[in-house]
């Protein structure tokens, strides 16, 4: 569906995008994840010509984002549609009116695209507020209307620039929920854009970290995370303190095993004691992964590394200064 | 007294009405290449913009009773005669168009580039962005625009008839100044205070119905 090879863009002097390769197929949900300012933002408007490009090659659905003319542009983009951070929906206009815009732009007659926007209205639940100002709404209604108007065209693709930064975290999940439910059910490819990595666990099945505009990580979700490496742990931040004494150890559960009462397990055929630092479950999808912090005295430290090892378990032994 | 100041407030509003429809539309059209050839527009072209710039802070920077003055010829070849509200409305033309070329300008760049490029996004050419999101975003502040512009141009026309430009300025100058009726230039200068109210109470009337 998309294919980069060796993409570069410069800023004047300035490189935003160094050899950038990549691809996304469909049906995926693709994951760009970086900090403000790493360029996956730049990166998200090579794909539909939003922004140019100097170096290497973007083809979207076979075709070279470079080489084609204004027109070949527009149909590009009809086949692709795009929600951002701040919503940019005409707020003078009434929902019904915006989300018909993308409609009339493309001279859909009045009739069938008055359908399609109930249709839309429908999907994204807003049905009772066609009439409603859009600037009375509340930030997870206007991201519902950006939906709206991105699918209003039928697109095969989803842009999602910082989709649900804005957004407090219920109503980022709603968001969420609603882009997995159009990724499955109408078949939508999905590129994310975000550096908030709560979304990236929850919706995409393949990501990429960028920083200073190269890629430094990429894979599909759940090994990432299950064993982050240096680049992508600089991006999550964990809250907890670490005992400075005794040895941290992050376990990290699969699915297979996030049931099993692992814990009480090792406690007991290693008769040790050890305490709790924290840890959560997280939802990766459809998937649920489980995260520890347990600490050992130093001297057990060997024995329990030795019975996780047997037990097919993920850990991480802390470096107690981070 | 009183028909001739009726006649002349009818002086006034003909030419501010017909001054501001004229400078409205050069001055639109002006702010519309402006946008699209300034260094964020559609299309960016240095040479174009920066030319315009130029015209327009010159035809700024003349003071009005100059420029009057100065294009005394241009005025008779277009309006036949140099004097007379008819004539007026030339130069109170040419000097408003700059101003709202400029104010304009102002208007169009503060619609929100986010939906500019929303608009982009979803396939909308250059000419649907400007006609149906930059022009429609900025309504509200365009109109609000208006009523500055017919103000200012009541204020000038006023001017206008120091040099038998006709209207309430005219009026004013001839009998309240030349030749010492108080009451003339108070009626005439009381008529163009409330011209003023009316003028921006409409724009704000309009301004919220739109906003």
């Amino acid at each position: 569906m998309i294919q980069i090879e060796h993409l570069g863009k410069y800023f004047g002097e300035h490189k935003v995008l160094d050899d950038i390769s990549l691809s996304v197929k469909q049906g995926d949900v693709f994951g760009i994840v970086g900090h403000s300012g790493a360029g996956k933002s730049t990166l998200l408007r090579c794909l539909n010509g939003l922004e140019g490009y100097d170096e290497g090659s973007v083809r979207v659905m076979g075709q070279e984002v470079h080489g084609l003319s204004t027109q070949g542009l527009k149909e590009l983009r009809r086949e692709m549609g795009m929600i951002f951070q701040n919503f940019n929906l005409m707020n003078r206009k009434n929902v019904y009116e915006n989300v018909m815009f993308s409609l009339e732009v493309w001279g859909v007659p009045k009739k069938e695209a008055a359908a399609r926007v109930d249709e839309l209205l429908e999907l994204v639940g807003l049905s009772e507020k066609k009439y409603e100002k859009v600037r009375n709404l509340s930030g997870g209604q206007k991201q519902r209307i950006g939906i709206a108007r991105a699918l209003a065209l039928k697109p095969k693709l989803l842009l999602c620039d910082e989709a649900t930064s804005a957004l407090d975290p219920k109503t980022t999940i709603s968001i969420l929920e609603l882009l997995m439910d159009i990724n499955k059910k109408l078949g939508v490819t999905i590129i994310v854009v975000t550096h908030q990595m709560e979304v990236v666990k929850m919706i995409c099945n393949r990501v990429i970290v960028v920083d200073s505009g190269r890629i430094v990580a990429s894979g599909e979700t759940d090994k990432l995370f299950l064993a982050p490496g240096k680049e992508l742990k600089k991006l999550i931040t964990d809250d907890y303190a670490i005992i400075p004494s005794g040895t941290n150890i992050r376990l990290m559960f699969p699915r297979e095993i996030a049931n099993d009462s692992i814990i009480t397990g090792m406690a007991r055929e290693l008769d040790i004691d050890f305490s709790v630092v924290g840890g959560r479950i997280e939802r990766y999808r459809d998937d649920v992964m489980g995260f520890l912090i347990i600490n050992v005295p130093d001297s057990e430290v060997e024995r329990v590394l030795e019975w996780l090892k047997n037990k097919g378990m993920f850990w991480e032994v802390m470096d107690n200064a981070e | 007294m009183q028909n001739e100041l009726l006649f002349a407030l009818w002086e006034t509003l003909y030419m501010v009405a017909l001054s501001t429809l004229f400078s409205g539309v050069f001055g639109f059209a002006l702010s519309i290449v402006m946008i699209i050839t300034g260094t964020n527009g559609l299309r960016p072209n240095k040479p174009v913009y920066a030319l315009l710039n130029v015209i327009v802070n010159l035809g700024r920077s003349f003071p009005f009773i100059i420029l009057m003055i100065a294009i005394i010829p241009l005025t008779r070849m277009i309006a036949g005669t140099s004097i007379g509200s008819t004539a007026s409305i030339v130069p109170l033309t040419i000097a408003a168009t700059p101003f709202v070329a400029r104010i304009m300008e102002g208007s169009l760049l503060e619609v929100d580039r986010g939906v500019i490029e929303a608009a982009r996004s979803f396939g909308a050419s250059d000419w649907q962005i400007i006609s149906r999101v930059m022009i429609k975003e900025a309504m509200p502040s365009i109109v609000l625009n208006c009523a500055v512009v017919a103000i200012n141009l009541l204020g000038y026309s006023a001017m206008a008839g120091a040099v038998g430009g006709g209207g309430l300025g005219d009026l004013a100058i001839k009998y309240g100044y030349n030749r010492f009726q108080t009451d003339v230039m108070i009626y005439s200068v009381a008529i163009l205070i409330v011209i003023v109210q009316i003028i921006q109470s409409i724009g704000n009337y309009v301004y919220e119905k739109i906003k």
